[in-house]
């Protein structure tokens, strides 16, 4: 991973932007109703071990390359997706095939309430990160001047 | 999110499986919540992990040149096919990895890992 971001600065001009957009898995996602203009929460879904590690992995690539002094962390922000379904059922079904996700919700609403609005609208809302970073064009000169001290 | 994508979500939720890209945000959704289009605007962006191309499609009307670059062949045949479709002649595709990128040093202004890493 380091090695494809070195490549990612090698091909960037000086003060070249990249951005690393990916799923937050710092956050949960959660599963909610429809219910008029609004919302109710009805679980939250983690993601899995696996994909946490790897996101873990690719911050630690981000920031050794930060570190290295190959690019400058710029600006970062998150912002919610909402992907909808029809029936509580399909949300079971998206959760069960999702390969980011563990494969079952942890329901915060009791079993007769999900019996009950079993056929009503749902919505998986995940979040989704980016940060903005930009390549430096005096590549190393940190790494030399840690050395110099 | 505009009502727009969120339509457009729901539509596709109940026929495709979790890992399609046809469920990730709209590109100009995203391309919105990053800082808005004069992020790749007369810029050579780089998709890096392009997949079908969703991306990379979604910015070539702002950009001067976008390549997308992906490991999976078949991905990279559909992501052609798609801007042919769109009839964007800035586009290219290619399958590569991104630990060698086939490109010379310096060739973008902007590289976009789009749930790459």
């Amino acid at each position: 991973m380091v090695d494809a971001l070195r490549e990612v600065h090698r091909v960037l001009v000086p003060c070249g932007i990249l951005i690393d957009a990916r799923p937050d898995s710092r956050v949960h996602a959660y599963v909610e109703r429809r219910r008029g203009r609004g919302f109710q929460r009805f679980g939250v879904v983690r993601t899995n071990s696996t994909e946490l590690k790897n996101d873990r992995a690719s911050d630690r690539a981000i920031a050794r390359l930060v570190a290295d002094g190959f690019f400058t962390r710029r600006r970062r922000g998150r912002f919610w997706h909402r992907v909808g379904f029809d029936t509580l059922a399909e949300v079971r079904r998206y959760l069960w095939e999702h390969l980011r996700f563990v494969r079952r919700a942890e329901w915060v609403v009791d079993a007769a309430t999900r019996r009950h609005h079993a056929d009503d609208q749902f919505v998986v809302r995940r979040p989704v990160r980016h940060e903005i970073l930009e390549a430096n064009q005096e590549l190393g000169l940190r790494r030399l001047s840690k050395l110099r001290r | 999110m505009t009502a727009g994508t969120a339509t457009f979500s729901v539509e596709v939720g109940k026929h495709l499986p979790g890992v399609s890209s046809a469920l990730r945000p709209a590109p100009l959704d995203e391309l919105r919540h990053w800082g808005g289009e004069a992020l790749v605007r007369g810029k050579r962006v780089l998709d890096l992990g392009c997949g079908d191309g969703r991306f990379a499609i979604g910015v070539a009307p702002f950009a001067t040149a976008v390549e997308g670059l992906d490991p999976d062949p078949d991905a990279i045949a559909a992501a052609k096919q798609a801007a042919r479709k769109a009839g964007r002649r800035n586009l290219h595709f290619a399958v590569g990895a991104a630990q060698r990128l086939p490109y010379p040093d310096g060739a973008f202004d902007v590289v976009i890992l789009s749930w790459t890493l």
